[in-house]
C-alpha cells in the first residue's frame, strides 16, 4: 500500500515537474527545439528557434486570431518582395464579395492556405503545402475555367499550370500574355549580348583621394603582418579612398579627435563595418537565406526576467536555475554545416557574413561574384559551371577579352543588379530570383536572350543542372500559343 | 506431505513427463478447486455453497496456495465458492500449474526438460519419484474398491476429479462405472472440504460444464482481442504512413491528419478512451468492484479499450511518428499499448507459453512494464496539446 502511494506521489510530482519545465520553455525561455514539430522549410529553417517570428499571437489565442496573426508575419517580411512582383493573386483581389465563392475552396487571402510551415510531409518547392493542381479550386469552373475559355487548355490537367514554365501563381511578369507576344518573336541570343546593368555596375571608377580620416595609419601591431596591407592596395576600397581606419575604427573615422587609434581598432570588424557605407547591399544580404537571421524581423532571444517576472520569480532563482530559462544561443551568421544544399566538407566550418565571399582587404567583387560561391556550394549545377558558356564569357571578360557586362558569373543570375535613384547596386538577396526560376528572366537572361529560349530553358530541369551546358530540349508552348492567339488563330 | 495440487499435477502427468491429453479448462477448474482444498484442509478458509470466508490469512508456505489466499483475503465474502472456482479457473490455474511444478522440480519429485533445443518445442516433467504417484493411485482405488470409511483427503480428492471429468485419465471407465455408488456416497460425506468439491461436484453437470467452457471462451476472447491488438501496435510502428491523396479537395485523409480541428476530435478521443482504459484496469484492483463480481466485464473492457485506443491512434496519426517531443509520446503510447497487449496475451495465453517453454514469470514482468511505460505519458501528453495551442 505504501508503495503503492508512493508510486503515485512520484508519478504526479514528476508529471507536474515535467509539464511546468516545458511550459517554461515555451512562455518563459529555454531550448525550445525538442518542441519542434516538424522540420521547417528550407525558406526558413535558419530562424526556426526564433519562434515568435512567425508565432506572435498571445498564448492561448482563438484559432482565427492566431492565424490572423501568422498571416500577417508572413506578409511583415514578403509583402515588399510580392507587391515588387506584381502579384497575380494578391489578398486585394480577393476582398471583392465576387470571390466569396472562390474562397470557399481555397482561402487565397490567406498565406497559410498554401504555405504551411512543419510539414515536411506536404512541402512542395517554395514550400508549398497544397497539391499540385491546386489551381483546379478556382479554375476549373465558370468563369474561371481556363479549359472552357482557352482552346489550348482544353486538356490540361491542371496539375502542372506552375510547374511547367508557363505560370507561376505570384510572380508572372515574365509570363503573362502580352509579354510573351511583346517578346516573343526574339531571337534566342540577342546581337550583342550584354547584361546592361551589370555592364553599368562593373565600369571602372575613378580613383578617389583618401581621406585624413581613413589615411590614418594603423597601430603598428596591426600592420605586423604585410599582406593585409598589400591585398588592400589592390583593392576597390583603396580605389575609393577607403582606409584601414573606416572599417577597423569606424567611430574614430568620424571622430575628427584623432589620436588614440588602438582605443578604437577593432580586430576583426563584422558586417556592421561594411553596412555603414553598403546599406543597400546589407539590407538585401538579411532578405536573403544567407543572412536572413539578421533580418531586423527575425524575433531576437526572449529575456527570461521578463517571464518570471510575470511568475514572481525574477531574481529569486540561482544562476543555474536561470540557465535553463535561456534561450539557446542564435549565432547571427548561418554556417555552411547547417546549409541543406550539397556544400563542400572543406567548408563546413565556414559562416556568412561579407567577409566569407569577399575577402577583407581584397574585398574582390569579381572574386566573390563566382569563386567565392563555389568556395562552398557543391552541386551538380555549381560545379556545372566552370564548364559552361557562361563561364567562358565570365573568364574573357575579367581577363579584359571581353567587354563589361558579357561575362555571366553566378552572381549576374542569383545575386540580380538593381538600378536605384541612378545608381547601381547589387541585391545581396540570392533568394529574389531562385524560386520560381521564372523570376530570373526579366531581370536577367532577357539582356541576352529571347523568351522563348529563356522559357524552355529555365524549365529544362537536366540543363539547369548542367549549367546551361547545350540547348534546352524541353519546349514551353506558352509563346507558341501567345503568338497565335494574338494573330487571332484562337488558341 | 504433498498437497492437492501436486498429487493433481503428478497423476495428471504420465510416466515421459508429458501431460496427459487433458481439456485445458479441465485441468485449470481442477486446479483451482484443488488450490481452495489445500486452503480449506489447511485452516485458511471455510466453504459452503454460498460463501467462501478466509478464516486465517497466515502464510502457508507454498507459494501458489499463497498467492491464491492472498488474492481470497482481499476479496473472499465478495463471492460464493463457485464464481471463486471460475474467477480462479481464468486468472490463477496457469500460475498455480507453473507454481506447483517448480516446487515438485525443487523437491526433486519432478525433472524438467526441454523437448527442443533452447527450451523450444516445450517442457516434459518426467517424475523422479514413482512411488508417489503409485501410491496417490493406489490410495484412490482402494478408497473406491473399500467400503470403509474413507480419509477425508481421499473423499475429497476423488470428489474433485470425479467432479472435473478427470477420474477416467488415472483409473478405468469400466472401474468407475462399477464403482459410481461408491463415488457417490463420498460426495454426500460430511468432511472438510467438501463444499469445495460439491460447489464443482454437486453443481448441475450442465452448470459446471458452462463454467468451464464460459473461462475458455473468455480466455480464447482475450487472448484474441490482445494479440489483435499488439499486431495493431506493431503495424502503427512499422507500417509507412498512409500517404494523402495528391489531389486538390476535399479529403477524409486530410481533414483527419491535417485539419486543425478534426485533430482535436480524435485527439480528445483517444485521450478519453485511454483514460477509460486505466479506469477499467483501476476498477479491477478496487474493492467495490470486486465485491460486486464480474471482474472479467472490466478486464474486458480495459482490453477493448485498449483496442480502441490503437484504431483511435491510426485515426490521430496515420502511422504518423512525428518528432521529438511528439515521438518521444508516440513511443511510449505505443509501447505503453503494445506492452499492455502482449502482456494481456501472455496472461490468457498461459498455457500455450507453458508449452513453448516460454518463463512463466513473462506476465508480470509485461504487466510490470506496460504500468512503468504509462508514468510518462501524462507530462508528455500536457506538453503535445500546449505546443499545440501555443504554436
Amino acid at each position: 500500500m505504501a508503495r503503492s502511494v508512493l508510486a503515485w506521489v512520484c508519478g504526479v510530482a514528476a508529471t507536474l515537474g515535467a509539464t511546468a519545465l516545458a511550459t517554461s520553455w515555451m512562455l518563459v525561455g529555454g531550448d525550445r527545439r525538442p518542441l519542434l514539430i516538424g522540420a521547417t522549410t528550407d525558406a526558413h529553417h535558419q530562424i526556426e528557434l526564433a519562434c515568435e517570428t512567425c508565432h506572435d499571437a498571445p498564448p492561448f489565442a482563438n484559432t482565427a486570431a492566431a492565424t490572423q496573426a501568422l498571416n500577417a508575419t508572413c506578409r511583415d517580411c514578403h509583402e515588399a518582395a510580392l507587391r515588387a512582383s506584381d502579384d497575380s493573386h494578391a489578398p486585394r483581389l480577393f476582398r471583392s464579395p465576387r470571390m466569396a465563392s472562390y474562397l470557399q475552396a481555397i482561402d487565397a487571402r490567406l498565406c497559410t492556405s498554401c504555405h504551411i510551415e512543419h510539414r515536411p510531409e506536404t512541402t512542395r518547392a517554395s514550400a508549398v503545402t497544397v497539391a499540385a493542381d491546386f489551381c483546379a479550386a478556382c479554375h476549373s469552373e465558370g468563369d474561371q475555367d481556363v479549359r472552357q475559355a482557352r482552346p489550348s487548355h482544353a486538356t490540361a490537367t491542371l496539375d502542372n499550370c506552375t510547374t511547367a514554365g508557363c505560370h507561376n501563381y505570384h510572380d508572372n511578369r515574365a509570363l503573362y500574355e502580352d509579354f510573351l507576344v511583346r517578346h516573343g518573336t526574339a531571337p534566342w541570343l540577342a546581337a550583342t549580348p550584354v547584361h546592361a546593368l551589370g555592364a553599368a555596375s562593373r565600369a571602372p571608377q575613378p580613383p578617389q583621394a583618401v581621406t585624413v580620416a581613413s589615411a590614418h595609419p594603423a597601430p603598428a601591431a596591426a600592420l605586423s603582418d604585410p599582406e593585409p596591407l598589400r591585398e588592400w592596395r589592390g583593392s576597390g576600397h583603396a580605389t575609393a579612398g577607403v582606409g584601414c581606419i573606416a572599417c577597423h575604427a569606424p567611430s574614430l573615422a568620424s571622430d575628427a579627435a584623432l589620436g588614440a587609434v588602438e582605443t578604437h581598432w577593432i580586430a576583426a570588424p563584422d558586417t556592421a563595418a561594411c553596412r555603414d557605407c553598403h546599406q543597400e547591399q546589407a539590407t538585401t544580404f538579411a532578405e536573403g537565406r544567407h543572412g536572413m537571421r539578421r533580418h531586423p524581423l527575425v524575433a531576437p532571444a526572449r529575456d527570461p526576467d521578463q517571464g518570471l517576472a510575470a511568475l514572481g520569480l525574477d531574481g529569486r532563482l540561482p544562476p543555474s536555475v536561470l540557465a535553463w530559462f535561456a534561450d539557446p544561443p542564435r549565432p547571427l551568421r548561418m554556417t555552411v554545416a547547417e546549409a541543406r544544399l550539397p556544400m563542400r566538407e572543406d567548408a563546413a566550418h565556414r559562416s556568412l557574413d561579407c567577409g566569407t565571399c569577399h575577402a577583407p582587404h581584397a574585398v574582390d567583387a569579381r572574386h566573390a561574384a563566382a569563386d567565392g560561391c563555389a568556395a562552398c556550394h557543391d552541386d551538380a549545377h555549381s560545379r556545372a559551371y566552370f564548364d559552361s558558356p557562361h563561364h567562358a564569357l565570365w573568364r574573357a571578360e575579367l581577363v579584359g577579352d571581353a567587354p563589361p557586362g558579357t561575362g555571366v558569373s553566378c552572381a549576374t543570375c542569383h545575386m540580380a543588379k538593381v538600378e536605384r535613384r541612378g545608381e547601381v547596386f547589387t541585391s545581396h538577396n540570392q533568394s529574389e530570383t531562385l524560386r520560381p526560376n521564372e523570376k530570373m528572366i526579366r531581370p536577367v537572361c532577357l539582356d541576352c536572350h529571347g523568351i522563348a529560349f529563356a522559357i524552355d530553358a529555365l524549365a529544362d530541369v537536366t540543363l539547369v543542372a548542367r549549367n546551361f551546358q547545350g540547348k534546352p530540349s524541353v519546349h514551353v508552348e506558352s509563346v507558341d500559343w501567345a503568338l497565335r492567339r494574338a494573330k487571332g488563330d484562337g488558341n | 506431505m504433498l498437497t492437492f495440487a501436486e498429487e493433481l499435477v503428478l497423476l495428471l502427468h504420465d510416466e515421459a513427463g508429458a501431460p496427459r491429453p487433458i481439456r485445458q479448462d479441465a485441468m485449470d477448474c481442477a486446479l483451482a478447486g484443488a488450490a481452495l482444498m489445500d486452503l480449506a484442509f489447511a485452516g485458511r478458509i471455510d466453504t459452503d455453497l454460498r460463501t467462501l470466508t478466509v478464516t486465517d490469512a497466515s502464510a502457508t508456505g507454498h507459494p501458489a496456495l499463497d498467492r491464491v489466499l492472498a488474492k481470497l483475503a482481499t476479496r473472499a465474502p465478495a463471492l460464493d465458492t463457485r464464481t471463486w472456482i471460475g474467477e480462479l479457473c481464468m486468472d490463477e490455474a496457469g500460475a498455480i500449474h507453473e507454481a506447483v511444478l517448480s516446487g515438485l522440480v525443487a523437491r526433486e519429485r519432478l525433472a524438467r526438460q526441454a523437448k527442443g533445443p533452447w527450451g523450444l518445442g516445450g517442457l516434459r516433467y518426467p517424475s523422479m519419484d514413482d512411488k508417489a504417484v503409485r501410491g496417490i493411485n493406489s490410495r484412490i482405488r482402494q478408497t473406491l474398491a473399500s467400503d470403509d470409511i474413507p480419509e477425508p483427503r481421499e473423499v475429497a480428492l476423488i470428489s474433485l476429479l470425479d467432479a472435473c471429468d478427470l477420474l477416467g485419465h488415472i483409473i478405468p471407465a469400466r472401474e468407475i462405472d462399477q464403482r459410481r455408488a461408491r463415488i457417490e456416497q463420498l460426495h454426500r460425506m460430511d468432511l472438510i472440504g467438501r463444499e469445495v468439491a460439491n460447489a464443482i461436484a454437486t453443481a448441475e453437470r450442465s452448470t459446471l460444464l458452462a463454467i468451464r467452457v464460459r473461462s475458455a471462451r473468455r480466455r480464447r476472447l482475450m487472448l484474441r482481442l490482445s494479440t489483435l491488438g499488439a499486431l495493431g501496435v506493431v503495424a502503427t510502428l512499422l507500417a509507412p504512413r498512409v500517404a494523402l491523396p495528391d489531389q486538390f479537395g476535399p479529403s477524409l485523409l486530410k481533414l483527419l491528419w491535417f485539419d486543425g480541428l478534426w485533430q482535436q476530435w480524435s485527439g480528445y478521443l483517444l485521450l478519453g478512451v485511454s483514460g477509460a482504459g486505466i479506469l477499467a484496469a483501476l476498477l479491477v484492483k478496487a474493492r467495490p468492484v470486486a465485491r460486486r463480481g464480474g471482474l472479467h466485464w472490466w478486464r474486458l473492457g480495459h482490453v477493448g479499450f485498449g483496442l480502441c485506443c490503437v484504431l483511435l491512434l491510426f485515426l490521430h496519426t496515420g502511422f504518423r511518428l512525428g518528432t521529438n517531443f511528439n515521438a518521444a509520446l508516440m513511443l511510449f503510447y505505443s509501447t505503453a499499448l503494445l506492452l499492455g497487449a502482449l502482456a494481456g496475451a501472455s496472461t490468457y495465453g498461459a498455457a500455450q507459453l507453458r508449452r513453448l517453454g516460454i518463463n512463466p514469470k513473462v506476465p508480470k514482468a509485461l504487466t510490470r512494464l506496460h504500468r512503468v511505460t504509462l508514468y510518462p505519458l501524462p507530462a508528455l501528453l500536457v506538453i503535445h496539446i500546449l505546443v499545440v495551442y501555443l504554436y
